[in-house]
């Protein structure tokens, strides 16, 4: 990243019409299990955009996924949410270039506040966050395939829980280990399927630890490489899953509040209040999402190589999952022994 | 017994008490998360080490339910059951099935993450 410091300079002041630009400072942020995040702080000089500007450069990790948008759809959809008045980075500049910085990237304008889950959550109980987060998933459930500058997101599926369903079974047959609880998961949801929801855009992974609290308040929705088509229940199950509550539990919100404060903020935006039974389907769905994620995560390390003690340990998660598989879908006498 | 005491298990637990107590402290702060998943990872090796023989139950019932599979097989021909609904309906056959898989579950979490199960959480890795 050092040795691309005066090419980013340039393209900077490049895409601010200013006569010159110098990085003052460039550090990597922490967070980010599948994408790296620097802070950038340039000086711009000449121009009326003339100043000391924070951005946040965001690019591939060193092995990929192998899910979600790249960063040059990332790029097209915040523009689009941006636009839209939903709380997130401004998008400045994407780059496709390798020869800049090494790999592709791309920069949003810097938003102050806090992100670490575990410090929002240990801040204490908030509804008025929960309304306002709630709030923003309506605004984003708001928009449609009808979008046109979305249209590179694809087509949308005719019944958006069938297809994720269809696509975790064939995620986890391609990570090729035969693991029972995860068919047990498979199975219950294939057995409770909701009628098809009409699929609007998702943010896809709506929880604790992707938005920035200043003062209090929602400052941004952050990390949206996993957005897509989809039912819109599905983020609120998610938010709500157990995964995301961190060390308060109690708080089924995301570990910040009630559920009621995340559905009282969701029905004054989208006209409706959250149907539990779908919500409880989706929260089934968000512990096999999250195990799959973990299981490729895992496989980072694993089978790409990449030295990381954040790839190996998150592998070590994959039984929390699935003991959520088992919690949510046995039957009153089933319970754990 | 072959093997000079202490056991590795009383080896990594001094080595985490050590890092816990002495060492991770002075880590520069951008670097405590890394600190704390270094802790981790010597807990999971002594609880693993503590552990032997421990999953011999569950490898018990396996064996129980599919005897004419070969052991390495179990697991595999449990799953592919379950995907083909032979434990759907309620009764003895997936009471018995559910008991084995919170008890695979079960075990995986006391060496990765006991406090999981208890209703909390040692945090995010």
């Amino acid at each position: 990243m050092a040795s691309g410091r005066a090419a980013l300079a340039r393209l900077i002041a490049s895409e601010l019409r200013a006569g010159g630009a110098e990085i003052v400072e460039l550090r990597r942020l922490p967070g980010g299990a599948v994408r790296e995040h620097w802070l950038v702080v340039a000086e711009v000089s000449g121009g009326a955009c003339a100043g000391r500007h924070r951005l946040v450069l965001r690019s591939d990790g060193r092995t990929p996924l192998g899910i979600g948008l790249d960063l040059m759809q990332e790029f097209a959809l915040l523009q689009t949410i941006h636009r839209a008045g939903i709380p997130a980075p401004e998008p400045l500049l994407c780059c496709g270039d390798a020869a800049i910085i090494g790999r592709p990237f791309h920069l949003t304008r810097w938003v102050a506040g806090e992100a670490d889950p575990e410090r929002v959550v240990a801040a204490g109980p908030s509804d008025a966050l929960a309304e306002q987060l709630g709030r923003a998933a309506a605004a984003i459930h708001a928009i449609s395939p009808a979008c046109a500058e979305l249209s590179f997101l694809g087509a949308p599926p005719t019944d958006p829980a069938m297809a994720l369903l269809a696509e975790y079974r064939g995620r986890l047959d391609a990570i090729g280990e035969k693991r029972p609880v995860a068919e047990w998961g498979l199975r219950w949801l294939a057995r409770n399927l909701p009628p098809p929801a009409a699929p609007v855009l998702c943010h896809g992974d709506f929880r604790t630890g992707n938005y920035l609290v200043e003062d209090g308040a929602l400052a941004a929705i952050l990390d949206w490489e996993f957005a897509g088509w989809g039912d819109p229940d599905s983020d609120l199950g998610w938010f709500c899953s157990r995964c995301w509550r961190f060390s308060e539990l109690e708080r089924e919100a995301g570990g910040i509040a009630s559920r009621a404060a995340l559905y009282r903020g969701y029905e004054a935006e989208a006209g409706r209040w959250p149907d539990p039974r779908r919500l409880r389907f989706w929260e089934v769905m968000a512990a096999l999402k999250w195990l799959v994620i973990a299981l490729l995560q895992r496989d980072r390390f694993l089978k790409q190589g990449e030295r990381s003690l954040d790839l190996a340990l998150t592998g070590r998660r994959a039984a929390e999952c699935e003991f959520e598989l088992l919690r949510l879908t046995a039957g009153e006498h089933e319970k754990r022994p | 017994m072959i093997d000079d005491p202490p056991s590795a298990a009383d080896l990594l637990a001094l080595a985490r008490s050590a890092w816990e107590r002495d060492l991770a402290s002075l880590s520069p702060e951008e670097r405590q998360r890394e600190a704390t998943l270094i802790a981790r990872c010597l807990a999971i090796g002594e609880r693993t080490l503590r552990s032997a023989g421990s999953a011999a139950a569950i490898e018990q019932s396996l064996a129980e339910h599919f005897a004419a599979t070969a052991p390495e097989q179990r697991l595999e021909r449990l799953a592919a059951a379950i995907r083909a609904g032979t434990y759907d309906r309620p009764g003895p056959a997936r009471e018995g099935i559910l008991r084995l898989l919170w008890a695979i579950t079960l075990r995986k979490l006391a060496l990765s993450n006991p406090a999981f199960a208890a209703g909390m959480d040692e945090g995010r890795a």
